[in-house]
């Protein structure tokens, strides 16, 4: 009885916690991966493996940052699983593909593919700290990278999109 | 600051807030562009979410977890995160005599051979032990542990020098690091432990002479010297 009890305050525990991430795992996934069917695949993964150590969070505080390391480990041992070839921006699978075709906005849809087309190692600071909303500080945690590191990732990520949208202005 | 310098600022995070670049008007307009820029981002990676769909999820041994706080990608521990270790005199167990009389060297070949013989410890994994058999291992005659923060993946009670001491296993960065608690084990000062591709210290904690010693043992290239920082603040004997 005791037992059944503290399974489904577990549960509920969960569910409230992936209820209010489930979103930013989701997107964080795909723009690690850039592949809308694999991050589906990277998601389900994570979130078996935060149910088995949900009781490795202590506080539902620090529940985001948690769920997002989770999502970075499954992306990486999915890629090591499968050894998948880098994705060529011009040879697009149709789940790739739909990443980019979001909405039908113009302006968006080349933005878009220029965040696609940006390195990994900058890709990821700026999903972090533009939808994730997480300082530089903590970027460098999530990373394993040096604050300075991450300041010089970011600076190079965005002086590279405004270079593309300022070159497809012109 | 030089042009160049703010905007390596701004570009890495166009909503900083700086005395320097509102004071110039340069530096302010890029600021704006950039923040406009970054908005246009974030709209760009609002991808549209599928729906939840729950895995099938597998019954937990709830008895068998310890509740510990989320690893982050710091150096762990239960005595990293501010973890109050209150050690007392440990009587109940002891098999031998007091403190220890074969020289450090002798000491620290123990501490090697017994890690280096209990292989099974060392488990890279996230399955962590059980509060009961935790405070079975670490009782409140020896310790009293607000264990936050890491996860304590094997407690088990083992020999050293004659004596019945507590032994632990943590997950480091690189690898399982072992810590024994000593109460009885006095030293003078820090024990280097080398050995193949472990490395580790024997540290002495409080003053006197009645006061004991924690063995640490980790990867070659596993930072203890956070972990040792934390187990001499955290630590406090008491007197027999």
């Amino acid at each position: 009885m005791q037992s059944s009890n503290a399974d489904r305050i577990r549960r509920q525990r969960f569910d409230q916690i992936v209820g209010v991430f489930h979103q930013d795992m989701y997107r964080y996934a795909a723009w690690l991966c850039r592949d809308r069917a694999i991050a589906e695949d990277v998601v389900q993964e994570a979130l078996l493996r935060a149910w088995k150590s949900l009781d490795a969070l202590r506080e539902d505080a620090a529940a985001k940052p948690w769920l997002l390391t989770i999502v970075r480990r499954e992306n990486a041992r999915y890629f090591e699983r499968k050894r998948l070839e880098t994705v060529d921006i011009d040879n697009l699978t149709a789940s790739q593909a739909a990443l980019l075709a979001e909405q039908p906005d113009d302006d968006l849809g080349d933005l878009r593919q220029a965040i696609y087309a940006l390195d990994d190692d900058y890709r990821e600071p700026l999903v972090l700290q533009v939808l994730m909303g997480f300082s530089t500080n903590e970027i460098a945690e999530q990373m394993g990278l040096k604050q300075g590191a991450v300041l010089t990732r970011l600076h190079r990520a965005r002086a590279k999109l405004k270079e593309t949208i300022d070159h497809d202005v012109e | 600051m030089s042009s160049d310098d703010y905007k390596q600022a701004i570009d890495a995070d166009p909503w900083i807030e700086d005395p320097s670049i509102d004071a110039n008007a340069e530096a302010s307009a890029y600021r704006e562009q950039m923040r406009a820029l970054d908005e246009k981002i974030g709209q760009a990676m609002s991808l549209s979410v599928p729906e939840l769909k729950m895995p099938e999820l597998p019954d937990i041994e709830t008895d068998n977890v310890v509740s510990l706080d989320a690893k982050r990608s710091r150096a762990p521990m239960w005595l990293a995160m501010a973890a109050t270790v209150l050690v007392a005199a440990f009587i109940g167990t002891r098999v031998g005599g007091p403190g220890y009389d074969g020289g450090p060297e002798a000491l620290a070949q123990e501490v090697l051979a017994h890690v280096n013989h209990a292989p099974s410890a060392l488990r890279i994994t996230t399955v962590t032990v059980g509060d009961q058999k935790l405070n079975r291992v670490v009782p409140r005659t020896i310790a009293e542990m607000n264990h936050q923060g890491g996860l304590i993946t094997f407690a088990e009670t083992c020999p050293i020098n004659g004596k019945q001491v507590p032994h632990l296993v943590i997950q480091g960065v690189h690898g399982p690091v072992t810590i024994i608690l000593m109460p009885e084990e006095h030293i003078d000062e820090p024990i280097e432990l080398n050995d193949g591709d472990t490395h580790g210290v024997i540290i002495p904690v409080g003053d006197g002479p009645g006061n004991g010693s924690i063995a640490i043992v980790g990867p070659k290239n596993e930072d203890l010297k956070r972990i040792e920082e934390d187990v001499m603040n955290s630590v406090t004997w008491t007197q027999t």
